[in-house]
């Protein structure tokens, strides 16, 4: 099964000069764990907020999430896959580089995201297929 | 094959079987026409899902008809002829939803994602497929019932944020908003229905068993 159908193409993302208060509020209000972070300048620089980062960064540490900025807690530059890479390739990129969700990408531009939740998911369906689950 | 075994398989038993995995070939070839149509924004494809509908709807009427007659135990028969019903509303969603999309005019972002929902629909109509099979075989349908669930689920999360887009697009004129909001409704219903076949399924399979 290649990443592309299991991947999310409704990325959410926030300008990196935003406050991690206003991370955290897209994140509760949409349910996601993670925001695509766009810095100013090119289209192409980005990077990567999950709620990991604003748990151990700024609420762990007591810092007031209002007064701490996305770009400087957000993880850069983000992982970046092809489109028809398969789900083990994926998967194996996330151990290797100890991440929880990779970029699907089509040149410069971002076309989804696949994390770790949407590789157990794929791999259900793939057993229900009789597809080789590695 | 697991029916055979559990029932005196007769003839008509044997037609209802082929009817039912015929009518959901045909319904997974119509939903991947209507992907192709939307993908390759090809309109002329639209014609070929309405003929599918048409097709389908003869097969349904020959698989009740076949039930009628006396094919299966009578405990079976409404449970049979009910799955007959569901994909048969399947179609119905899928005929409405592409007949719309001749019409509407889709902003470019709400279409990639709608084009999405179409390719899911026809994955998700494929497991159904599998999962049919799979109970002639007489096999556990549990991963199989939970797949559905998981591209219901995903098409659902999609509906979510795909209306919420929605609500910020003007529209020039009431017909055009009720239009757009038909389409999405009905592509998104196709999957609802979907899993709604694939919970009667299981019954049936319950029902063989017991």
């Amino acid at each position: 099964m290649k990443i592309d159908e299991f991947m999310t193409t409704r990325i959410a993302s926030i300008d990196a000069d935003l406050s991690a208060y206003d991370a955290i509020e897209k994140m509760v209000d949409r349910r996601i764990r993670s925001l695509l972070v766009k810095f100013k300048g090119t289209d192409s620089d980005h990077g990567v907020i999950t709620a990991r980062d604003i748990v151990f960064k700024v609420l762990a540490k007591g810092i007031d999430p209002t007064d701490i900025k996305v770009s400087s807690i957000a993880a850069k530059p983000i992982v970046c896959v092809n489109r028809d890479v398969t789900l083990a390739e994926a998967s194996a990129l996330m151990e290797k580089s100890h991440i929880a969700r990779v970029f699907v990408c089509e040149g410069e531009k971002i076309v989804g995201v696949v994390s770790l939740l949407d590789i157990m998911t794929a791999s259900l369906i793939m057993r229900a297929r009789g597809e080789h689950v590695s | 094959m697991f029916l055979k075994k559990i029932f005196d398989y007769g003839k008509k038993e044997e037609q209802v079987i082929e009817n039912i995995k015929k009518h959901l070939e045909l319904l997974c070839n119509a939903c991947d026409l209507f992907h192709s149509a939307m993908e390759e924004n090809d309109k002329n494809l639209v014609g070929e899902v309405v003929d599918s509908e048409r097709k389908g709807d003869s097969i349904r009427r020959e698989i009740i008809a076949n039930i009628y007659a006396g094919a299966f135990l009578p405990y079976l028969r409404p449970d049979l002829c009910r799955f007959a019903e569901i994909v048969d509303r399947v179609f119905d969603f899928l005929q409405e939803t592409a007949l719309n999309y001749l019409e509407v005019k889709l902003p470019e972002h709400i279409r990639d994602e709608c084009v999405r929902v179409a390719f899911l629909n026809a994955r998700m109509c494929e497991i159904l497929l599998i999962s049919f099979e799979a109970m002639l075989n007489g096999e556990d349908l549990r991963e199989k019932a939970l797949a559905i669930r998981i591209y219901e689920k995903r098409i659902d999360d999609m509906e979510f944020s795909i209306i919420r887009d929605l609500r910020q697009i003007p529209v020039d004129d009431f017909w055009q908003g009720r239009l757009l909001a038909d389409f999405v409704s009905g592509i998104t219903s196709i999957s609802d229905a979907m899993e709604d076949a694939g919970d009667h399924l299981q019954i049936i399979n319950v029902c063989m068993k017991s």
